[in-house]
C-alpha cells in the first residue's frame, strides 16, 4: 500500500530540549491514524514538521509523494491544535476566504459552506461574527474550514479537546465517513481510549521518540490479556479457591466483581476454563489491555531502572492543553 | 502569488472597513475641507450694515475734525476702493477667479461682501463740561438707529502737545458698546490715532503729508537672481513649508500602514489564526500578502493627502512651487521606504502576542521616523550640509531626507537621488529579507517575546 506520510530519521531540538528524535514514520494512503503520546511528547512538533510550518534538523519527510507539504497545501486539511479564528470577521467570510486561500472553487463553496454548516447544528450562523459563537461552535467552523476542500490527507492535532460528548460523537462519525470517502487521517490525541475507539492504526510517541507503530488488530494480537474480570453466581462463594490454579496471579476485589491477573505466558483458554470450573461465574470476562496500559508498559519497559509507573500513568493521563 | 494576493486583499479590506481607518484616514481630511468651505462661507455672508453714532470729548478741538473726516462714509468708500486696487495687483488669478465664483459680481462687490457694508456713523462732539459718566450711561441704551451710541472717544487734553517738561504727549481713551463690530472699533482707533498724529504734526509746525511720506516705507519683495533670469519670490513661507509637507505626507502614509500591518499581524498571532493560514500559504506569502496589501492602504492614504495638498495649491496658484518630477520621486520613495518600515513592523507584530508587548521593540523603529520629523528644518535650510547628504543616504531615513532636499532650494544633484533610491531599495531588501525570517520563526512561538538578541539568531539560523 502506497503510504501518504513518510518520515525518515527526522530530528528537531529547540535550544537544548529533543523535541523530536529520529523519527521514522509511514502512514498507509486511507488509514485512520492516531498519534498518541503525553503532553509534551513532540505530537504537535512532528505534525508542524509534516505540514511544513516548521522544519527538521535532520531526515526527511514526504508527504503525498512530494517533498514538502508546501507543495501539496491545497490537497491537506489540517486543524491545528491552536485553533484560531478571525475575530470580527462573519463566518461565512472567514469560510470563503479559507477555502480560497485552498483553492476551493467559489461556485462549489457557495453550495458547500450552507451544507456543512447544517451537517454541524450551525444552521444560520454564517452571517454571524465569529466572536459572538460559543467555543464549541468555533470549533466546529473551525473544522468546516479544514474539510472544506476535501483533502486527501486530513491532519487534526487534539481533534476532541473541548468537545461535549454529542459533539465528539458526531466528530467521530465524520472521521470515519470522511476514511471511507477513501482520505488519510492522522490525528493526535493525548485520550488514548479515543485512538482505541476509532483508529485502525496507532502510533505512539513518547519524549520524542516512538515507542509504538502498529495497527489497533497487531496490537491486541502482540499485547496478550493478562486479567479476566469474573462475578461469581453465589456472593458468597470461597474466592481463595483460586489461589490453587496455577494460571492465576492475584485476586482483586473491584465491589462485586474480581479481577483475576494472570501469570505472563498463560494460556488463556485454559486458565478460562479453570476458573470456570473452580467457582460458578455469573460473569467471566476477558479484560483487554487498553493503549495507555500498553503505553506504560512499554514505556515502563524502557524507562530507566526504577521508573515509577504511576508517573509514567499519570503522563500518559495526561492533563489536557499545553504543547506537545 | 494567487494566494498572496487573495491575502493582501482580505488585508486591505480588513484594514480600510475599520471604524479607526475610515475616521482618522479618510473622515479627517473630510472635516477638515468641510470646516475650511464652512468657515470662508461665513466669512462670504454679508455683515449687516452698522449705524450709529461715536460720541468724542476733544479737550484739545484739534482731532475731532480729522476723526470726523476719517469716519465719513466717502473716506471710508475711497480707502476700500485703494485697498482694492493693491488686492487686484497682487491677487493670483485663480483666487480672482474663485472669489467671483463665490457669488460676487466683482472684485468691489466680493470686498463689500468680505468687510461688510461701509458703516454709518455720525460724530457727535461733546462739549468739555460734558458728564463723563451720564455720556458712558448712552454706550448701554437700548435703541436702534443713527443716535445709537456705539463708542465714546475721550482724547487727554496733552494728546496734541506735551505738557512743559515731559517729552511723552497725553493718548486717548475708548469707551465702546458691550457687542460692536470688531471691524468698526479698529477704524474708530484708527481714525483717532491718525487724526492725533497730524494734529501733532500740525502743531509741530509739519505738513501732515509729508509726515506720511516720511514714514512711509513699503515692505517689498524680494528678487531671485538664478541662471534662468530674475524673478519674484513668490509665497515664501508657502515655499518654506513644502518639504515638510512631503516629508509628512510619506510620514503618514508609512507610519498608518506600518502600524496596521503589525496590529493586523499580532491579532493574527494572538488569536491563533497564523497556523491555519499558514496551512494554507507559506510564511514568505503570507508576509507578501499582508505586507502588499498595506501597501495600497498607505498609498490611498498617501493619494489621499496629496490630492488634498495639490488641490490646495491649485487653488492658490502655487502649483508651480512644485516640480512635476517631485511627484514620481515621491512614490519612489514611498515604496522603499513604506516596504522597509512594513517589513520590520511584520517582524515586531510576529514576535509579540499582544500590542503592549511591542512598545519596546517598536521604540527602535519608531526614533528613526522622528529623525528626519527633529531635523526637517536644518535640512531644509541647509539642504547641502554634510549632515543632510548622510542622511539622505542612510535608509530607512533617506527617503525622507532626501525629500526634504528636493523640495528645498537648492535640490541636490540627479545622481545622488538616485543613489539614494538605489540604497533605499536595497535596505528595503534587506529589511524584507530579514524580517520573513523572524516572522517564520516568531509567528509560531508564544510566551515571553524574544529579545534582539535572539531575533538575530533567528535571522542566522532560520
Amino acid at each position: 500500500m502506497q503510504s501518504a506520510v513518510v518520515l525518515k530519521g527526522v530530528t528537531k531540538t529547540f535550544g537544548d530540549k529533543h523535541a523530536v528524535e529520529a523519527l521514522d514514520l509511514e502512514i498507509p494512503q486511507g488509514s485512520l491514524c492516531g498519534f498518541i503520546g503525553p503532553n509534551g511528547a513532540g505530537k504537535t512538533t512532528t505534525i508542524r514538521m509534516i505540514m511544513s510550518i516548521l522544519f527538521p534538523d535532520q531526515g526527511e519527510i514526504t508527504v503525498l509523494d512530494h517533498s514538502s507539504a508546501l507543495e501539496a497545501k491545497d490537497r491537506i486539511g489540517y486543524l491545528p491544535e491552536e485553533r484560531g479564528l478571525y475575530r470580527k470577521m462573519k463566518v461565512g467570510a472567514f469560510l470563503r476566504y479559507l477555502g480560497r486561500l485552498k483553492g476551493v472553487a467559489s461556485a462549489r463553496m457557495k453550495s458547500q459552506i450552507p451544507n456543512w454548516l447544517a451537517r454541524l447544528d450551525l444552521e444560520g450562523v454564517e452571517g454571524k461574527r465569529c466572536e459572538d459563537l460559543s467555543k464549541g461552535m468555533q470549533q466546529k467552523v473551525q473544522l468546516i474550514a479544514t474539510l472544506l476542500s476535501e483533502p486527501e490527507l486530513l491532519i487534526l492535532d487534539e481533534p476532541f479537546t473541548g468537545l461535549d460528548p454529542v459533539s465528539t460523537r458526531s466528530l467521530r462519525a465524520l472521521l470515519v465517513e470522511e476514511q471511507q470517502r477513501g482520505t488519510t487521517i492522522l490525528f493526535s490525541t493525548h485520550m488514548m481510549a479515543e485512538a482505541e475507539l476509532l483508529c485502525d492504526r496507532v502510533v505512539m510517541i513518547h519524549q520524542g521518540r516512538k515507542v509504538l507503530d502498529q495497527s489497533i488488530a497487531g496490537i491486541r494480537a502482540q499485547y496478550d490479556p493478562r486479567s479476566v474480570l469474573f462475578e461469581p453466581l453465589d456472593p458468597s462463594a470461597d474466592m481463595a479457591r483460586f489461589q490453587a490454579l496455577p494460571s492465576i496471579s492475584r485476586i482483586e476485589r473491584h465491589n462485586d466483581a474480581y479481577e483475576l491477573r494472570l501469570h505472563e505466558g498463560a494460556d488463556l483458554a485454559r486458565a478460562m476454563r479453570d476458573i470456570a470450573a473452580t467457582v460458578a461465574p455469573a460473569m467471566l470476562q476477558v479484560e483487554r489491555p487498553s493503549l495507555e496500559d500498553i503505553f506504560v508498559q512499554i514505556v515502563t519497559a524502557g524507562a530507566r531502572e526504577g521508573a515509577d509507573e504511576a508517573e509514567i500513568r499519570g503522563q500518559a493521563a495526561g492533563a489536557n492543553g499545553g504543547r506537545s | 502569488m494567487k494566494k498572496t494576493l487573495q491575502v493582501a486583499s482580505r488585508e486591505i479590506l480588513a484594514t480600510i472597513t475599520t471604524k479607526g481607518f475610515i475616521i482618522g484616514v479618510l473622515i479627517t481630511p473630510v472635516i477638515i475641507i468641510a470646516s475650511v468651505l464652512i468657515v470662508s462661507k461665513a466669512h462670504l455672508e454679508s455683515t449687516p450694515r452698522v449705524v450709529g453714532e461715536v460720541a468724542i470729548l476733544d479737550p484739545t478741538s484739534e482731532v475731532v475734525e480729522g476723526v470726523a473726516k476719517f469716519l465719513s462714509p466717502a473716506a471710508f468708500a475711497l480707502r476700500r476702493a485703494q485697498d482694492m486696487e493693491l488686492v487686484e495687483k497682487n491677487l493670483p488669478a485663480s483666487v480672482r477667479t474663485l472669489t467671483l465664483q463665490s457669488g460676487a459680481q466683482t472684485l468691489p462687490d466680493a470686498a463689500k461682501k468680505l468687510l461688510g457694508e461701509v458703516p454709518e456713523l455720525h460724530l457727535r462732539k461733546l462739549a468739555e463740561t460734558a458728564d463723563l459718566k451720564e455720556e458712558k450711561q448712552a454706550l448701554l441704551a437700548k435703541q436702534e438707529g443713527p443716535s445709537r451710541r456705539l463708542a465714546l472717544v475721550v482724547i487727554h487734553p496733552d494728546a496734541v502737545r506735551h505738557t512743559a517738561g515731559t517729552p511723552e504727549f497725553g493718548a486717548y481713551d475708548l469707551y465702546v458698546r458691550e457687542k460692536l463690530d470688531t471691524q468698526v472699533e479698529a477704524e474708530i482707533k484708527t481714525a483717532v490715532r491718525e487724526s492725533i498724529l497730524a494734529a501733532r504734526a500740525k502743531a509741530s509746525g509739519m505738513d501732515p503729508k509729508q509726515m506720511e511720506y516720511l514714514t512711509d516705507v513699503p515692505w517689498v519683495q524680494s528678487t531671485r537672481v538664478t541662471q534662468q533670469g530674475e524673478q519674484k519670490a513668490q509665497h515664501e513661507v508657502v515655499a518654506a513649508l513644502i518639504p515638510f509637507a512631503f516629508m509628512f505626507l510619506i510620514f503618514i502614509s508609512v507610519m498608518t500602514s506600518s502600524q496596521y500591518l503589525m496590529t493586523t499581524t499580532i491579532e493574527e498571532k494572538s488569536s491563533r489564526i497564523a497556523e491555519v493560514l499558514l496551512s494554507a500559504v507559506s510564511p514568505m506569502e503570507l508576509m507578501a500578502g499582508k505586507i502588499l496589501g498595506q501597501f495600497v492602504v498607505g498609498l490611498m492614504v498617501l493619494l489621499v493627502y496629496l490630492g488634498l495638498g495639490l488641490v490646495a495649491m491649485m487653488s492658490f496658484a502655487m502649483l508651480g512651487l512644485i516640480d512635476g518630477w517631485i511627484i514620481f520621486f515621491l512614490f519612489i520613495f514611498y515604496l522603499s521606504s513604506f516596504f522597509t518600515y512594513a517589513a520590520l513592523m511584520a517582524a515586531v507584530g510576529a514576535c509579540v502576542n499582544e500590542i503592549r508587548e511591542a512598545q519596546s521593540l517598536i521604540m527602535p523603529v519608531m526614533l528613526t521616523l522622528m529623525v528626519p520629523m527633529f531635523l526637517w528644518m536644518p535640512i531644509s535650510r541647509d539642504p547641502g550640509s554634510t549632515m543632510a547628504l548622510a542622511l539622505s543616504m542612510i535608509p530607512p531615513v533617506n527617503s525622507f531626507v532626501m525629500l526634504i532636499r528636493m523640495t528645498s532650494n537648492t535640490p541636490p544633484p540627479l545622481w545622488q537621488v538616485w543613489t539614494s533610491i538605489v540604497l533605499g531599495l536595497g535596505g528595503a531588501y534587506a529589511a524584507v529579507w530579514s524580517s520573513a525570517k523572524i516572522f517564520r520563526v516568531g509567528l509560531l512561538l508564544h510566551g515571553k517575546p524574544p529579545d534582539f538578541r535572539t531575533m538575530l539568531r533567528w535571522i542566522r539560523m532560520a
